[in-house]
């Protein structure tokens, strides 16, 4: 029944070729256990990727294609390898991680800048909120310096991968963006 | 892309590979694509390792693109593609750069993926990993090791084993997996096709045990540095027998190696042999008999249940088997004829056996176990055979009829009748070579031959379409021919290639004719002048340049100077001559070639210890090649030459002592010992000895290994005391430093009695120790170090020190010739495990001298007669007969020696180590 609708839902907006999410950030933001969470709806124990992973999960009937590449500084360079066709990035921040704040948006900034990105829509998530000292999701914003994006459908919103808070959120408003923009 | 040149490779047929930029363009953009589409994605990554399986390959930055646009795949479930995934992967691994972008989606694959592709995953993921990201694997690794199913278990083994060099620290921490793996009884899962009616009764196999075999060769790899460790690991089969044959085979090959290496394990390790050779599977018997009979401390007892199980096989309906059983008794057969005796009934049956192959190693190796009542026999068999098969087995037969005319003297004639006979035959080159090669060997070596042989060459020569054999022969002619009664009748042979031949074979033939006109027969030398003048009508030059030289040197007064100059007595070694000439024209000192070559400085040889070299390097030869068919090819070549080698140690020890001016002084080097053990292989320092005689002088030459990494020695000497009197130190050149891991050559010199003396020398090293710093490498400026002595063996001068192995065709003549007999009867106590070979094997090399009618070869267990020749170096002439007796009262020897010096006889005789 579900693969019906979502044909049909498909051909109402529109789309007719999965939809592509890349899941980006530092290496230990939460990328992983936020894939994971949203795809098996639970938490798993990860190990920091080499390399990538890609999950298929359906969401409100539509079909999702998440990769979520791996942070650390030897695996950034080679995300601009599956920037094509992309249609949203989710951007995963440790808002415990002070620290590095303006390493990530050193990364943030630098990505947005490629071309082959400049239609897809950015989500971020301030995550780790369930985390004593967490920035919150303004102080995160503003770190960031989100409000200089122009051109760009943007949100934030925070979020505790482990919790599972914030994440619905997240993704609803993404698919809205994504609806909107294909059709 | 054309239609043409699209088809052209949809043709799986046709042979020729899809165009390499077609398939790579099509690739990025079907990989790239979204959705993408299974089917098609599979179809181009075949194309795609069709290339790479071909040989192709991408540059750098065109291969990783390839590697990112694949690794897009993943996000695709199906299960085939997937596969195929994995099989490009792993290609492109070695063309790509960014390879461990792969890494966690593997991972993720070989945690809980499919069993399709569990085992490419794990195979690829293999070549993914580095010294770094290896850590993140091996809990994944580990589990794959030990998985039930065999397919992922083997992948894992062997991906480990290919691991090792990249972290054999990790892979060493999975030896207990691995030891689970290879005592575990997996199998493949029920398959749906296992019940499937079309398979019927022809089920499945539900195990192959292959995964044993995989996991022994990995266990094998972490353990080999220890020698302990690799017997508990054999012996643990002990109570759990491997079920792969592959894993047996494997099994026996490492226990061969181990008894190789060490000697004394060979019965400990011998219980697991009769097991083996009852096996149900035809490759571990065989296996096992090979190890068995390749490795010199089984007992004979051993060797027969060995070649008991040969034997049967020699009877299966498989053809393979057959062949590799005979082929093994035919290695046995050079050396140890008399065991395979008990086969001769099957391999007399094997005669006509349908495959050629395997019929011909049957006759060789029943040529080889002739005696001689059969061989005649044989030896007709063969002729009505010879037509059947190629050249290549015509020349093992050849060999074969060759050996068996050394060994048996008397049958030479039926053996020169048969190679005449086979001469006749059409063959190429190589062949006619080997008959040629064979018939030289007998006309040699057996002088009573001597004649028929050379008769059989001048038919031969009459019609011989190779240039160079035509040549050979009228050489051989022109050395033997004057020997003989009845020179004349060669003189008309020889001289009828002058009138028929190419101009090569023309000026040979006249060097041959002027040698027989120095028999000294006057109307024969009067004749081949009349021939020589006649050629310098020749139209070539070089024919009419060596026949005005014959007639030159042949009108001079001086006879002897003719001799000297047509059949010179003395030969050149060609081997130092050309190492020589070839340091001469390499030297960068351009001084050096002011001076003209020095022919001298090149050592002659008289034709009798050329002969001598010959024979000992033909008949040794056989022995080697018999037990190190499994060596290296480069092993071999450096057997070859051993003689050669010989030959050329004795020139650097020349040409080292040349350096030495106190040592140059004493004339000569006439003989040098082998290197003699002084201390065992594995101690600190490692000393050996050789004994150089000169005139009136011994130089001892201690060659001091120093294996230690942290310890320097400095001012190294070797306190060395003869036992006899006649013996005075002269003087002593000590090492100065002998840095870690070096080696160096002390040199001490003693004034020697006239006469032939033996004496024992007690050693004693001496050296100042010093630590080394390990940051520099030099030991501490204000290290003073302390002296030390260090005991090593002692060291005896034995007459074989003074004589030199020599060559007879007939010792029986020899040993009737030579008077001043003298006899002694020993008892050698225990036999050693090698048996009576062991210490005829020591005799022969501590007495330096040549064995003669092959009775190096011990043939019965109980007793055997060693006959030895060979030359004092003052030239006295020395034969022994050696009995010996082995019975339970330990090993019986009665030394009978003559020699022309009485001295040598007695010294000889008494000698005993």
């Amino acid at each position: 029944m579900g693969n019906i609708f979502s044909s049909i839902f498909g051909k109402l907006w529109g789309i007719n070729k999965d939809i592509r999410i890349l899941i980006l950030g530092l290496d230990g933001a939460g990328k992983t256990t936020i894939l994971y969470k949203l795809q098996m709806g639970e938490v798993v124990k990860t190990k920091p990727t080499i390399g990538f992973n890609v999950e298929t999960l359906t969401y409100k009937n539509i079909s999702i294609n998440m990769w979520d590449l791996g942070g650390q500084t030897s695996i950034r360079p080679y995300w601009r390898c599956y920037y094509a066709n992309t249609a949203a990035v989710i951007f995963v921040v440790d808002s415990t991680d002070k620290e590095r704040i303006d390493v990530a948006k050193k990364e943030l900034h630098m990505m947005l800048k490629e071309e082959e990105l400049t239609e897809s829509a950015l989500l971020v998530f301030a995550n780790k909120q369930d985390q004593p000292g967490a920035l919150t999701a303004a102080e995160v914003s503003k770190a960031l310096g989100l409000v200089d994006l122009k051109d760009r459908s943007w949100s934030i919103v925070a979020s505790s991968a482990i919790k599972g808070e914030g994440l619905t959120e997240g993704l609803d408003w993404l698919i809205d963006v994504i609806k909107e923009e294909q059709m | 892309m054309s239609t043409h040149s699209y088809k052209k490779f949809e043709d799986s047929d046709s042979g020729a590979l899809p165009d390499k930029m077609t398939v790579y363009q099509e690739c990025l953009q079907a990989f790239n694509a979204s959705p993408v589409q299974a089917k098609r994605c599979r179809l181009l990554l075949s194309r795609l390792l069709r290339l790479l399986y071909a040989g192709e390959t991408f540059p750098r930055v065109e291969a990783t693109n390839m590697f990112f646009s694949i690794s897009k795949l993943f996000h695709h479930n199906d299960a085939s593609l997937r596969q195929l995934v994995y099989l490009a992967t792993k290609e492109l691994c070695a063309i790509s750069d960014d390879i461990l972008m792969a890494t966690a989606s593997i991972m993720k694959d070989i945690q809980n993926g499919e069993i399709v592709y569990k085992p490419n995953a794990v195979r690829t993921l293999a070549r993914v990993l580095d010294g770094t990201t290896i850590h993140a694997a091996e809990r994944a690794m580990r589990n794959c090791v030990v998985d039930k199913n065999p397919n992922v278990s083997s992948a894992a083994l062997v991906s480990s084993y290919h691991l090792l060099p990249v972290a054999k620290d990790v892979v060493k921490r999975w030896t207990n997996e691995t030891q689970e793996a290879i005592t575990s009884n997996k199998s493949f899962p029920d398959s749906q096709y296992s019940t499937h009616e079309h398979y019927g009764n022809n089920k499945l196999l539900s195990t192959t045990y292959t995964y044993q075999y995989h996991a022994l060769g990995l266990l094998y790899q972490l353990r080999n540095h220890d020698k302990m460790a690799l017997m508990k690991m054999i012996q643990q089969f002990d109570s759990q027998p491997l079920r792969s044959s592959l894993a047996t085979v494997q099994l026996i090959r490492y226990v061969g190696q181990l008894i190789e290496e060490d000697g004394d394990l060979t019965q400990p390790l011998w219980r697991f042999f009769p097991v083996w050779l009852k096996n149900k599977s035809d490759m571990v018997e065989l296996e096992a008999a090979k190890t068995i009979l390749s490795l010199p401390k089984f007992t004979s007892d051993q060797q027969m249940q060995a070649i008991g199980t040969l034997q049967v096989l020699l009877s299966v309906p498989r053809t393979v088997t057959r062949f590799a059983a005979v082929r093994i008794l035919n290695r046995i057969a050079m050396k140890n004829p008399q065991k395979i005796m008990v086969c001769n009934i099957e391999l007399e049956g094997m005669i006509n056996d349908s495959n050629r192959s395997v019929s011909t190693y049957a006759i060789t190796t029943l040529l080889k176990t002739g005696n001689s009542e059969n061989v005649d026999r044989l030896v007709k068999t063969i002729s009505g055979f010879m037509d059947d098969i190629s050249d290549e087995f015509k020349i093992i037969v050849i060999d074969a009829i060759r050996t068996l005319s050394l060994k048996f003297p008397e049958k030479h004639k039926s053996m020169l009748n048969f190679l005449n006979d086979v001469l006749r035959d059409e063959g190429g080159f190589v062949f006619k070579n080997a008959i040629i090669e064979a018939i030289f060997d007998i006309s040699k070596f057996i002088p009573s031959s001597r004649e028929l042989a050379l008769e059989m060459l001048c038919e031969f020569i009459e019609d011989c379409e190779y240039t160079e054999l035509a040549v050979r022969v009228l050489h051989l002619l022109g050395d033997e021919g004057p020997k003989t009664s009845n020179p004349t009748l060669y003189i008309r042979h020889i001289y009828n290639r002058v009138v028929l031949e190419n101009s090569i074979v023309r000026s040979s033939a006249v060097i041959a004719l002027s040698k027989f006109a120095l028999i000294g027969d006057e109307s024969i030398t009067k004749s081949i002048k009349v021939l020589l003048e006649r050629c310098l009508q020749d139209v070539d030059d070089e024919v009419r340049d060596r026949a005005a030289l014959s007639l030159k040197l042949l009108s001079t007064k001086d006879i002897e100077q003719a001799k000297n100059f047509i059949t010179p007595t003395f030969k050149y070694s060609l081997p130092i001559l050309e190492q020589q000439l070839s340091l001469y024209v390499k030297s960068n000192d351009k001084s050096s070639f002011e001076y003209p070559f020095d022919i001298k400085t090149i050592p002659t040889m008289t034709e009798e210890e050329a002969k001598t070299a010959e024979f000992k390097e033909k008949t040794t030869v056989y022995d080697e090649s018999s037990i190190h068919v499994d060596s290296s090819k480069k092993d071999k070549e450096e057997k070859l030459n051993e003689s050669t080698k010989e030959a050329m140690l004795q020139q650097q020890y020349s040409h080292d002592f040349a350096a030495i001016p106190e040592i140059a002084a004493y004339g000569t080097l006439l003989h040098s010992s082998v290197a003699v053990e002084l201390t065992e292989k594995e101690t600190e320092f490692v000393v050996t000895a050789v004994k150089h005689i000169f005139e009136n002088h011994v130089v001892i030459q201690y060659n001091i290994e120093n294996t230690l990494t942290d310890i320097q020695l400095e001012d190294v000497s070797v306190v060395s005391l003869p036992e006899v009197d006649d013996y005075s130190e002269e003087f002593l050149m000590p090492i100065d430093v002998l840095k870690p891991q070096t080696k160096g050559s002390i040199y001490v010199s003693f004034t020697r009695p006239e006469s032939i003396e033996t004496s024992s020398f007690t050693n004693t090293l001496s050296y100042t120790s010093k630590d080394i710093d390990p940051s520099t490498g030099e030991p501490a400026d204000e290290e003073e170090g302390f002296p030390d002595e260090y005991q090593i063996e002692d060291l005896s001068i034995t007459p074989g020190d003074f004589i030199i192995p020599s060559f007879t065709g007939n010792f029986t003549l020899a040993w009737d010739d030579l008077d001043n007999e003298e006899s002694a009867v020993f008892n050698l106590g225990d036999v050693p495990s090698g048996g009576l070979q062991e210490v005829v094997d020591r005799l022969i090399k501590t007495l330096s001298m040549m064995a003669c009618e092959s009775t190096d070869i011990v043939s019965a267990s109980a007793s055997h007669v060693l006959k030895l020749y060979g030359k004092s170096i003052h030239g006295e002439k020395i034969a022994a007969i050696i009995r010996l007796a082995a019975s339970s009262k330990g090993i019986m020897m009665k030394n009978q020696v003559r020699s022309s010096d009485a001295n040598l006889s007695e010294l000889v005789a008494n000698h005993i180590e």
